[in-house]
């Protein structure tokens, strides 16, 4: 008799089987805090998943703003002072839809500054991205988009959007595949 | 040998004829070497008598049934007696002809016996496992100087792996190919790799006659999207069902693992796999010393030998440790999803009940639990 059942269990597909397997889940022993004890991380929470992206304030080399930004932005920019932010190139929308003060408030420079003009905290800069890019937001927060950090035990670590996107430039850019099989040229060639 | 018209070669273990001439090593058959005493301590007749007691012991007056089936001692404890007769033999030769066998020399020889002898991973007990491992490592270790680390951890209970590739995201850099080969001590001589990255044309769809799985330029080409294939460690493997001597199956996390030291080579799992998910070793693999892998287990990159199937095991040694495997680690566009199948609240999990996911060939049943999504 044929029959569509796998031979030790009464599943029809795997996704069956997991659904009736994970419903008595206990949790696992292995856990993958270890991988990342080398990165601060802050634990953030978003429509009930809690998850750990890197502190990002501890990474910006030159925070806080306000250590070199202690006067207007007009009068550091008529002095004749050492320039900064040269590497600086906004590729980001166009210019009808975003500038500097997009996302960065001159009056108050530590912070970074929603769409209406609350303050956004550099670690939390996924909230300043996610006011556009929604549907990516959507994916990071369960986990579709965006790295996971360490491994699959829990907890569970993300990067978040500045860890891989350039805020000022976030495109991808194009590079040479890291391997090329030299063998398999050989052998189409035979 | 000129008296002896056989067209084969035949061991001289029940063959009772007595040696006619009394040889060494040193060539010559009387006196000169000191070990050409006119009574011999032990004839040869008496010392054959007495190495088969010793190793095999009263299994011998039994039939073939009665030896199979009525073991008196375990397989182990039987070897350990046949290798000890064998080295009281080598003790023999050696007082004879001055054969310096050192401690280091036997210990190899005794673990190379017990590795030739030792059964199917999948029906060792936890001991067993770690006895083998020890073996291996040891025998590295006497072999090359160096010390590796080899686990034998097994399936850990409520863990299913899955993994979701995302095809939006994927720019076809081949950084996971690339942590892959190093993460899993592949052969660098033939360029084995488990994974491979198809650059399909836009419109098309998955046309894998015209997809190119090497192309080296500039990526992502104009035009084109990129997805990986590697095992898709399957729930109902068909490269399971055909291996004919039981040297791969199905852990109970769902990693589909081979025995290298069971598998016989036929290759029939590499033409079972209808996703191009095997590899074999035609060729003694290669690994540079120094690029080594030295975190192994026992089921994932502990080093192959010429013969064998391999493949991807989503990393074993990693992943059984709460680790993502190497490709995982290594994309950079965050393309590879990994984790587990059994945990509500993992992302694997949330990618199956939220996007759009699919699997390639899922016609065939064979379940894979690799599936791609897009954005």
């Amino acid at each position: 008799m044929f029959s569509c059942k796998n031979e030790e269990h009464e599943y029809h597909s795997v996704i069956e089987k997991i659904e009736s397997e994970s419903k008595n889940y206990h949790g696992v022993s292995v856990t993958s805090e270890l991988y990342f004890e080398d990165t601060d991380m802050i634990e953030i929470s978003e429509d009930g998943q809690s998850f750990l992206i890197p502190d990002r304030k501890g990474q910006i080399k030159s925070f806080a703003c306000t250590e070199c930004h202690s006067k207007p932005l007009e009068q550091m920019q008529s002095e004749n002072l050492k320039k900064a932010h040269w590497d600086v190139s906004v590729a980001h929308a166009d210019l009808n839809t975003m500038n500097c003060v997009t996302c960065h408030n001159p009056e108050n420079m530590d912070n970074l500054k929603s769409l209406t003009g609350n303050t956004i905290d550099f670690n939390a800069s996924y909230k300043l991205c996610s006011q556009c890019h929604t549907k990516q937001f959507q994916d990071w927060k369960g986990g579709a988009h965006g790295k996971q950090i360490g491994g699959w035990a829990p907890p569970r670590a993300s990067m978040t959007c500045v860890n891989c996107h350039n805020p000022h430039k976030p495109a991808f850019e194009t590079k040479w595949p890291a391997r090329f099989n030299t063998q398999t040229i050989k052998e189409r060639n035979n | 040998m000129s008296n002896n018209n056989k067209k084969w070669f035949s061991l001289n273990l029940n063959s009772r004829k007595k040696q006619t001439s009394n040889t060494c090593g040193c060539g010559k058959t009387t006196g000169g070497c000191n070990s050409h005493n006119s009574k011999p301590q032990m004839s040869d007749e008496d010392f054959f008598e007495a190495a088969v007691n010793a190793s095999i012991g009263e299994e011998r007056k039994k039939d073939g049934f009665d030896q199979v089936f009525e073991v008196k001692m375990d397989r182990r404890t039987a070897f350990k007696q046949l290798t000890a007769s064998l080295l009281i033999g080598a003790g023999a030769v050696s007082t004879s002809c001055s054969l310096v066998s050192g401690e280091e020399t036997k210990e190899k020889a005794q673990i190379d016996w017990e590795e030739q002898f030792k059964g199917n991973y999948k029906l060792m007990s936890d001991n067993e496992k770690k006895g083998t491992v020890d073996r291996l490592v040891r025998s590295y270790q006497i072999r090359t100087g160096k010390t590796i680390n080899m686990s034998a951890k097994n399936a850990e209970e409520d863990v299913l792996f899955g993994y979701a590739f995302n095809i939006s995201k994927c720019q076809g850099y081949m950084d996971c190919v690339s942590a892959c080969v190093e993460e899993n001590n592949q052969d660098r001589s033939s360029q084995m790799q488990y994974i491979r990255i198809h650059e399909m044309k836009d419109g098309k769809g998955f046309n894998f006659n015209e997809a190119d799985d090497n192309y080296y330029h500039e990526v992502p080409a104009e035009g084109h999207f990129y997805m990986g294939t590697q095992c898709f460690h399957c729930d109902n493997p068909p490269c399971v069902d055909v291996c004919p001597v039981q040297a791969t199956w199905r852990e109970d996390d769902g990693l589909v693992v081979v025995d290298y030291d069971w598998c016989v080579g036929c290759r029939y799992c590499m033409a079972a796999c209808p996703y191009d998910g095997r590899r074999f070793n035609w060729s003694k693999p290669e690994v540079p010393e120094a690029e080594i892998n030295h975190n192994q287990h026992y089921l994932g990159n502990r080093m192959r030998k010429k013969g064998v199937m391999e493949k991807c095991t989503f990393c074993v040694q990693r992943s059984r440790a709460g680790k993502n495997p190497a490709c995982v680690e290594a994309c950079p566009t965050g393309a590879r999803v990994f984790g587990n199948l059994l945990d509500p609240n993992s992302t694997i999990r949330w990618v199956l009940e939220n996007k759009k996911v699919f699997r390639l060939k899922e016609d065939l049943g064979t379940e894979p639990k690799f599936w791609y999504y897009m954005d």
